[in-house]
């Protein structure tokens, strides 16, 4: 029998083996995933009982703190404190008692502590009696540019929902990111439950959609702008040879399904044979619908795709992926003459637009998005730090060059569609290439079209996308709060 | 002639190494001490003061086992007392930690059900289970003595799973497992004793049994398949097992009684095939009633899917819950005093060992392990050790199946097996497990003492045989 008894050993050895790599893998390998498990009550409870990792916003080198945990006089609770309330609201998010949403949210477990990186720390911290602490999330958002948009949003567009998004084309690095109307995240910090339902419901319910952080998570037609990727389709697959390559520009231009598009205000384009530069400044919609139809509705997609369209993005926010959708009947003509002048199905944020002009500014090369920069363990120790990566290459430097010739001329002709709202005289010499777009949105045709800007200043690490729902003309509507920005970044910075 | 060298030097007697154990359970005490302050010093920020005279009866109690080991089973394992009494301690400083939580001014919640006078129960029970102990060295000097009982505590152990099963559910059912008698303020869970006594039935039956059992039978695919009447038992136990899981919905007892059979089946006999055929069983069995009662079939939902849905508010919070205080003790634990295991419901029972992950970390837990572990492993040494087959069988089961227990148990809480409601041995609060759990430590340290016992020295050298001639 004692060879039975020895076997039966061996399957006891077996069990506790078992026993103790389970009891590894819960406590150490999927300790943070269960941490970080929703409604987890340990977590939850003890959230509140130290001080959570402050949020910084550095990319003016300034280290302003945009989002902290103090204490609370008279208890052991620390509460979420944001000194500029609404201005950061779209990038921090809230923390609150029932949940979390932006930077708060995506940075978690490094504001919490829970993070595997983090665990050293922690138990040195254990060892040594410290209490513990988050570390510190430090994004790349300028102050300067930051306070100019939240500004410009919320008191020059009449009220009407906006967002920009400035980044640094060489890096990727989100340097402004506003949205209006928008929310006090102090308002998320109380430790009441029903008052936080309350102002919750509130927010909710408010048909303006404060909550709503419309940088990332709106999307509009992008108009006129998308005129940047055909330009880009038309010169890379060399079916324009160059700027001074004429196209056919008619007045009124007859689609195959028969309907017909005329340009705006029934304007004349040129000579009705224009170069393509003189198209694009004065954005005539037939010449591009018709290169549209040359180029198919594939090849558009493609180059909208190189610019970071039809994905998602997570910057480490989740973005609303920004679209030239393959829906039934894509393929038509007549919708891809529509698609060419951002119209029809097209649907961008106004972070895509910002990366439009990124890639432009950049050579070709459109960088990552990304607001961290770095994460700080609580001795200020870099614990994580980003890397800029290419997104993709959209287009050729020499391309590159093409379009930025015809995005100058947007903004320096006197004939350009920009030039009296961010020409020379209106930016104080400051050098704006950029593209206007006057998107209808299908909603209404009496002058509340959808306003578009998207611009970067050659040599200067500035792109800007702006969008103003129901603005009017993005010449007029969204151009100038692109300009409002590059002054004051530029002030700083130059 | 001469005489065979050394022969005028007495055998070397082999040590009882009790001072070893005295040692040791010194040692265990310590722990048990020091894990107490550790305890209330978490909870109240102060050394405790009166209920000191816990720990001082704890000690006196295991001192006492110690006196009777010493006295009658003097070559007995040293390891098995320490290791029993470290187990019994820390449990009752995990009861004594739970059962102050939410009370007399410290912080958490109280955890539902357990009486503020839940550790002086525990240690209440403690003195029955060395009470118990000490009987079963006193009266069984030899394992054999219970051989003669093979078939009534076969019947006993039958009866006691059966009362249960029986009785009206005000006077058997607690948290929905029917496996109780509760009469007056007195509850019993009989399976703790049913399983002592059927594994006193199976040995003795299969010593007696077991050459037809591994003898008999044809060859089929390479696997030799007993005869068809030697079957019988075995389907009884199978059937047993089931009407257990059926009436009293209580998987985890079902699986140890059914464990316990064919673990001692197969040392028996040496037969693989009766290992195959009782996994198959017990699979097939298990496949039927989870399809057929939707208390099992919903044991294996919460085990896959524990996050999924709303079952972490709704059927899975238990073990979600448990599983995120053990990830919340991470590495180290909190420290005792320090965690929140009231979240998790009847933590002071089948969820103890969540609370021990907890507070005391992964590092606390794998020393836990390796405590049961160790103590699985001196017991089927002396399994090996022994020459008698019955007691071998015995032992051998019952260490077993106290290294199942745990596994089932541990395994359940910690979501590597579906879960199943037993007591985690010595930990859990509840003085039939704890008992229970003494007897089976009285039969090791018997069984133990038996198999290092030296054999009876000649009373006197009486010379070389001498060849004596006849005329």
């Amino acid at each position: 029998m004692n060879r039975a008894l020895f076997r039966i050993s061996l399957v006891c050895l077996a069990m506790f083996g078992l026993l103790m790599l389970n009891m590894n893998y819960v406590q150490a390998f999927r300790a943070s995933s269960l941490a970080n498990e929703p409604g987890n009550i340990r977590v939850f409870d003890e959230q509140f009982s130290y001080q959570r990792g402050t949020i910084v916003a550095d990319g003016d080198g300034t280290n302003v703190t945009i989002a902290e945990s103090l204490p609370v006089k008279g208890s052991d609770t620390y509460r979420r404190y944001y000194p500029f309330g609404k201005v950061y609201a779209p990038i921090t998010g809230y923390d609150s008692i029932y949940g979390k949403s932006g930077i708060e949210e995506a940075e978690n477990s490094m504001l919490a502590g829970t993070n595997p990186k983090l665990a050293v720390r922690n138990f040195t911290a254990l060892l040594t009696g410290k209490q513990k602490q988050g570390a510190t999330v430090s994004l790349t958002i300028s102050p300067t540019a930051q306070e100019a948009a939240y500004h410009a949003l919320a008191t020059e567009t009449d009220g009407h929902a906006a967002a920009l998004v400035a980044l640094n084309p060489s890096t990727g690095a989100i340097l402004a990111m506003a949205s209006y109307p928008t929310f006090d995240p102090n308002d998320f910090t109380t430790f009441n439950g029903a008052q936080l339902d309350k102002i919750d419901n509130e927010l909710l319910r408010d048909p303006t959609q404060p909550l709503l952080n419309r940088a990332i998570s709106m999307t509009l037609p992008p108009g006129s702008t998308f005129k940047i990727v055909t330009s880009s389709a038309a010169f890379s697959t060399g079916k324009v040879a160059n700027t001074s390559t004429t196209i056919p520009a008619p007045t009124v231009l007859t689609l195959p399904n028969g309907h017909t598009l005329h340009n705006d205000d029934d304007e004349i384009c040129g000579d009705g044979n224009p170069p393509i530069i003189q198209a694009f400044w004065l954005s005539c919609d037939t010449a591009f619908a018709d290169l549209g139809i040359k180029l198919t509705a594939p090849v558009l997609r493609k180059y909208a795709s190189l610019y970071g369209m039809n994905r998602g993005l997570s910057i480490p926010l989740a973005v609303a992926p920004s679209v030239l959708p393959e829906g039934a009947g894509w393929l038509d003509p007549s919708f891809t003459a529509m698609s060419a002048i951002g119209q029809y199905n097209d649907a961008v944020t106004p972070l895509q637009e910002a990366m439009f002009a990124a890639a432009i500014a950049n050579h070709g090369k459109l960088m990552m998005p990304y607001l961290v920069q770095q994460v700080l363990g609580p001795g200020l120790s870099v614990i994580s730090s980003h890397t800029p990566t290419v997104l993709s290459t959209p287009v050729s430097s020499k391309v590159a060059g093409y379009i930025q010739n015809m995005m100058y001329q947007v903004t320096h002709n006197p004939a350009g569609t920009a030039y009296l709202t961010a020409g020379p005289q209106a930016t104080g010499g400051i050098d704006i290439d950029g593209k206007t777009g006057t998107a209808q949105n299908g909603i209404n045709s009496d002058g509340l079209d959808d306003a578009v800007f998207t611009c970067f200043v050659p040599g200067k690490n500035i792109a800007i996308g702006v969008m103003v729902q129901g603005g009017g003309y993005g010449a007029d509507a969204a151009a100038p709060l692109a300009v409002q920005v590059i002054k004051a970044y530029l002030g700083r910075h130059s | 002639m001469t005489a065979a060298p050394y022969a005028d030097q007495p055998v070397p007697m082999p040590r009882g190494r009790r001072s070893t154990e005295l040692l040791m359970l010194v040692f265990a005490l310590a722990v048990v001490l020091f894990a107490y302050g550790a305890a209330s010093l978490g909870l109240s920020g102060k050394m405790p003061s009166g209920p000191l005279v816990y720990i001082a009866i704890f000690g006196v109690l295991m001192l006492a086992a110690h006196v009777a080991v010493r006295r009658y089973a003097p070559y007995a394992d040293p390891l098995l007392l320490p290791l029993a009494a470290l187990l019994n301690g820390l449990g009752i400083v995990m009861i004594y930690r739970l059962q102050e939580s939410g009370r007399n001014g410290n912080p958490g919640n109280q955890v539902a059900g357990l009486a503020a006078s839940a550790t002086k129960t525990q240690l209440l029970w403690t003195g029955v289970g060395v009470l118990a102990l000490v009987l079963v060295l006193v009266l069984i000097s030899q394992a054999r003595v219970l051989q003669r009982y093979t078939y009534t505590l076969g019947a006993l152990g039958l009866v006691l799973l059966a009362i249960p099963a029986v009785l009206p559910t005000s006077h058997s059912t607690v948290n929905g497992a029917k496996v109780w008698i509760i009469f007056g303020g007195l509850s019993i869970e009989p399976g703790e004793f049913a399983r002592l006594a059927l594994a006193v039935f199976f040995a003795g039956y299969l010593v007696a049994k077991r050459d037809a059992l591994a003898l008999a039978g044809r060859r089929v695919l390479g696997i030799d398949l007993p005869r068809a009447r030697d079957m019988g038992p075995v389907l009884l136990a199978w059937v047993a097992s089931l009407l257990i899981l059926v009436f009293e919905t209580d998987i985890g007892t079902s699986a140890l009684f059914f464990g316990l059979f064919i673990a001692m089946l197969y040392i028996a006999t040496q037969r693989v095939s009766w290992l195959l055929i009782g996994i198959a069983l017990f699979l097939f069995g298990t496949f039927i009633t989870a399809n057929l009662f939707s208390h099992v079939m919903e044991r294996f939902t919460v085990w896959l899917h524990p996050f999924s849905g709303s079952n972490p508010t709704g059927i899975a919070y238990q073990p979600v819950q448990g599983l995120e205080g053990m990830a919340f003790g991470g590495l180290f634990g909190t420290g005792l005093g320090h965690g929140q295991p009231y979240f998790t419901p009847l933590v002071q029972s089948d969820f103890i060992f969540t609370a021990f992950g907890e507070e005391l970390g992964l590092v606390g837990v794998m020393a836990l392990l390796l405590i049961f572990g160790l103590l699985v492993q001196r017991g089927l040494r002396a399994a090996i050790a022994v020459n008698d087959p019955f007691a071998k069988l015995l032992v051998g089961g019952l260490s077993f199946v106290l290294a199942l227990q745990v596994f089932v148990i541990v395994g359940g809480v910690s979501g590597l097996i579906p879960l199943t409601g037993v007591t985690t041995p010595f930990l859990s609060q509840g003085g039939s497990s704890l008992v229970a759990s003494w007897i089976l430590i009285g039969l090791l340290v018997r069984v133990s003492d038996s198999a290092r016992k030296p054999a009876p020295q000649p009373i006197q050298d009486e010379g070389m045989t001498q060849v004596v001639r006849a005329g």
